[in-house]
């Protein structure tokens, strides 16, 4: 069987996501004895568009982005969204919340950028906004060893597993004191797993980097801001760091 | 009463320090984690912290750890599987009496006549050492529940008396460990009243209390509200993290997947805690969600607690730690609460309605885990989405199954997953599965060649009891894909050695298209047979197929059979097909006169395990798994989780 092709892109993104893979280091060797890497602009000069997997690190945010994904997508047999900002748009949506003139105006002044193609944004789309994604590799960064399980499940040929249940089941398994208890607002409750809790564990609260799962109602959860002293406008504002969505926002 | 001896503290800490420094043991004590406490392995006796209130996790933990290995394989073999074999003894000290109930309960369960040998190697290889409660968490109710003091189950428990610890001798293992490694004194008389008068005084200083406690008076209660509006209500505050059922020392619910390391070498099997809280626990690998409402999950909870586990074993499964009290931020998980809104409502109903008495015989003794090797023989596409593979054990013995009977079938690095038998019991070692390409294990099997290998756990489960067809007509239907399972139960009755036992036999068959009709050929043969009629009919038909059945639902089947040939009082009918299809067909059943009690189906449900352990394939109080999948439909006609 001939190792699969596998590229790596960049769009609007940090790309901690992709060094986050660069940084398998020895395991590297394990990684390409099942693909073969053709494009990977953070470890390698060469480049191929011959490839059978497209992987996706950033957010979709100008209309030469959007060509690029489609050219993309129309090459790849399977594209994975790799990140927060891929898979659910992350912080590149905070934004998303201004009028996107007067964030260029805000950002970049009186600057002349009017007829430049590179600053011709819109607001901040997620990648399964514009192209269908097969599979997702959610967090900010990226989990590795999530990472590795997707990869392996590709090969394999299977679907890869990823969490449809919270942080909270990890969190408990790695019996860690409840942030809440220790007066943090964590969105572990309602946040998608599969990162080993590794925030809480490491005494900071969950930020919704994975994906909301389910954002519950007022009337669900409004005994339990009471309890920790949070209004139901801060858990709000605590979502927007990742999860910023505009529809939302209408409806209130 | 029991041997006891006693304890200065600075002998306690000497002999923990012993037991350290002997490093024969991994000492596991309770320590302080920022304000709360965990089990954790300690390094000298002062870590240890006998005085604490609750763990955030229950000791379950070194029994059923939250991620366990349980077999290693190699993927560049055929087959190359080795169960785990991490056996290093451990000592646990400070094991609260509601925990080492609750692990007494895990006993019943999880060694039961289908043993599970990961965790019965850790629980022998394991000392108890328990410690009287000192301070109550403000959120058990462990004296209710009378867990807040044991006289069995540990090794050796301590009790903190006048700045000393009495130390009761529970078994030769503990007496042996105390000879080995302590100083102690004796206790005099007085020491003993001591124990017994700071257990009683112990009672007091719980605030939360059951109203309703004892025996199996949470069961009738329960049953009495199964539709009561507080499961609704307080649901509707649930998150649906589980936090509940992941702190809970009677929660053992659990998950199974390969894990696989990157070169695709090899890997491992892995069984993680799961939870009835969380959505995806019913699902099939067709992607149907058996129960969908979260109002539903978390009634299963408190039921599986209350009233499952209780007629099954004749406990309350929950011990009163509050554990789940303390995790739930909306604070709907506690027990106590939920019992106590019920005792309002009271009302008494049949406690065991929801669970069906029955002895379970297992033939196959071993390990419940490690599946044996079969050879791929012959693949066979039947039709564009099914293809039946035969396979045949490599030991070269028969599978010895009954019809309705399934096994687990692995492929390793990428799951198992229940199938049932299609071909009838033979003395030959092969055997037929047919299989619908749906999930991950499914797609991968399609990729498979004769000569491959893969595992096999079983047969499972409950399957026909061919016995009560004796002298009867018999009426098969089968819908979709439920014709792979009945195929085995049609053949058998058909076999030339059993065909005289039984009379007339009506077979109906309903299929979504012509296309996707299963067993073309077979079916042409069973039509040839004497007494034997086969009507078939499709959802649609497009122009162009060849058809000479009818279009429609399998229901509309019933009003053409022709009720001469059989006597509906004198007949069996058999129901294998989807969730949808039961109600309709048993009430075409009725209205022909077939008694209810002569009605037998086959249910399908997420048989992860298939031994009665994961809880996935619970339907109400039964194990689909264990006590099904095939049913008497009087049993469980009452059950509402069966044909919901």
């Amino acid at each position: 069987m001939s190792k699969p092709r596998v590229a790596f892109f960049d769009f609007a993104s940090c790309e901690g996501c992709q060094l986050q893979i660069a940084d398998l280091e020895e395991e590297v060797l394990d990684l390409i004895s099942i693909v073969d890497v053709v494009s990977f602009r953070e470890v390698m000069k060469e480049h191929s568009d011959d490839y059978d997997i497209a992987i996706i690190e950033g957010s979709i945010n100008r209309p030469m982005d959007e060509e690029r994904i489609k050219q993309i997508r129309e090459k790849a047999k399977i594209l994975v969204a790799l990140g927060a900002c891929a898979a659910i748009g992350g912080v590149n949506k905070i934004r998303n919340q201004w009028d996107a003139e007067n964030v260029k105006k805000d950002v970049y002044g009186d600057a002349k950028i009017n007829d430049n193609k590179y600053f011709d944004v819109y607001p901040t789309k997620a990648v399964d906004e514009v192209v269908k994604v097969d599979y997702y590799v959610y967090g900010c960064p990226i989990n590795r060893d999530e990472f590795k399980k997707v990869v392996t499940s590709l090969v394999m040929g299977k679907k890869p597993e990823i969490p449809t249940y919270p942080v909270c089941v990890e969190c408990k398994k790695n019996e860690n004191v409840c942030l809440f208890e220790l007066g943090k607002f964590c969105l572990g409750p309602i946040t998608r797993a599969g990162c080993n809790a590794i925030c809480p564990t490491n005494g900071s609260p969950c930020d919704g980097c994975r994906g909301i799962l389910r954002k519950p109602e007022i009337e669900c959860i409004q005994d339990v801001l009471d309890r920790y002293n949070l209004t139901y406008e801060e858990m709000k504002n605590r979502c927007i760091m990742y999860n910023y969505s505009k529809e939302e926002c209408k409806n209130e | 009463m029991a041997n006891v001896k006693i304890f200065s503290k600075k002998n306690l800490d000497a002999f923990v320090d012993s037991l350290i420094q002997d490093k024969k043991y991994e000492v596991v004590g309770v320590k302080s984690k920022g304000k709360r406490f965990a089990f954790d392995t300690i390094d000298s006796a002062e870590e240890l912290r006998l005085d604490y209130d609750i763990t955030i996790l229950p000791p379950k933990k070194y029994f059923l750890p939250q991620y366990e290995k349980l077999m290693n394989y190699s993927l560049k073999e055929k087959f190359d599987v080795k169960p785990d074999n991490e056996n290093k003894p451990r000592i646990i000290i400070g094991m609260h009496p509601y925990d080492i109930i609750a692990l007494q309960q895990t006993d019943k369960y999880y060694l039961d006549e289908q043993k599970d040998d990961f965790y019965e190697k850790r629980r022998k290889n394991t000392i108890i050492i328990g410690v009287d409660i000192q301070n109550v968490s403000e959120h058990s109710f462990a004296s209710s529940m009378n867990t807040h003091f044991t006289e069995s189950g540990f090794d050796l428990m301590l009790t903190n008396i006048d700045n000393k610890y009495a130390v009761t001798i529970g078994s030769k293992k503990g007496e042996d460990l105390l000879n080995k490694y302590a100083k102690v004194d004796d206790a005099k008389l007085s020491d003993k009243e001591k124990i017994n008068k700071l257990r009683q005084n112990l009672v007091s200083k719980y605030k939360k209390k059951v109203k309703v406690s004892g025996g199996k008076s949470w069961s009738s209660l329960l049953v009495a509200n199964y539709e009561n509006s507080i499961w609704a209500e307080r649901s509707s505050k649930c998150l649906e993290c589980s936090s509940c059922t992941m702190v809970c020392p009677t929660c053992f619910c659990y998950d199974v997947h390969d894990d696989l390391s990157l070169n695709l070498a090899d890997g491992q099997r892995v069984r993680t805690w799961d939870g009835c809280l969380l959505k995806d626990f019913t699902k099939v690998g067709s992607g149907e969600v058996f129960r969908n409402d979260l109002k539903d999950r978390y009634r299963h909870r408190f039921f599986r607690k209350g009233n499952y586990l209780a007629e099954r074993y004749d406990f309350i499964a929950c011990v009163g730690c509050g554990r789940c009290a303390v995790a739930c931020l909306p604070n709907i998980a506690s027990p106590c609460d939920v019992i106590n809104e019920l005792s309002h409502f009271g009302g008494e109903d049949k406690p065991d309605k929801y669970f069906i008495k029955q002895e379970t015989k297992i033939d196959e003794k071993g390990t419940i885990h490690v599946p044996r090797q079969a050879t791929i023989k012959k693949i066979q596409k039947l039709t564009d989405s099914e293809t039946l593979f035969e396979l045949e054990l490599n030991d070269k013995k028969p599978l010895g199954h009954k019809p309705g009977q399934f096994v687990e079938l692995s492929i390793f690095g990428v799951g198992e997953a229940p199938f049932g038998i299609s071909s009838p019991p033979s003395n030959e070692p092969t055997f037929d599965v047919v299989v619908r390409k749906v999930g991950n294990l499914t797609s991968k099997l399609f990729t498979l060649k004769v000569g491959d290998y893969v595992g096999i756990r079983g047969p499972l489960g409950n399957g026909f009891d061919v016995k009560q067809f004796e002298g009867k007509h018999i009426i098969f239907v089968s819908g979709g894909t439920g014709m792979i399972p009945m195929r085995s139960l049609i053949e058998h009755c058909l076999d030339k050695k059993n065909r005289d036992k039984y009379k007339y036999m009506k077979i109906l068959y309903g299929a979504k298209r012509p296309s996707d009709v299963l067993f073309q050929d077979k079916i042409s043969s069973w039509e040839k047979c004497k007494d034997v009629t086969c009507k078939l009919t499709v959802d649609s038909c497009q122009n162009g197929e060849c058809w000479v059945g009818s279009v429609g639902l399998i229901t509309n089947l019933f009003p053409k059979l022709q009720v001469e040939h059989i006597e509906p009082k004198n007949t069996m009918a058999v129901i294998i097909g989807p969730p949808v299809m039961f109600k309709f067909v048993i009430k075409c059943l009725q209205t022909l006169g077939v008694p209810e009690a002569n009605i037998l189906v086959s249910l399908e449900r997420r048989m992860k395990c298939g031994v009665g352990k994961c809880g996935h394939c619970q339907i109400n109080g039964v194990y689909c798994c264990k006590e099904g999948p095939v049913f008497n439909y009087s049993q469980i006609k009452n059950l509402p989780e069966a044909f919901k």
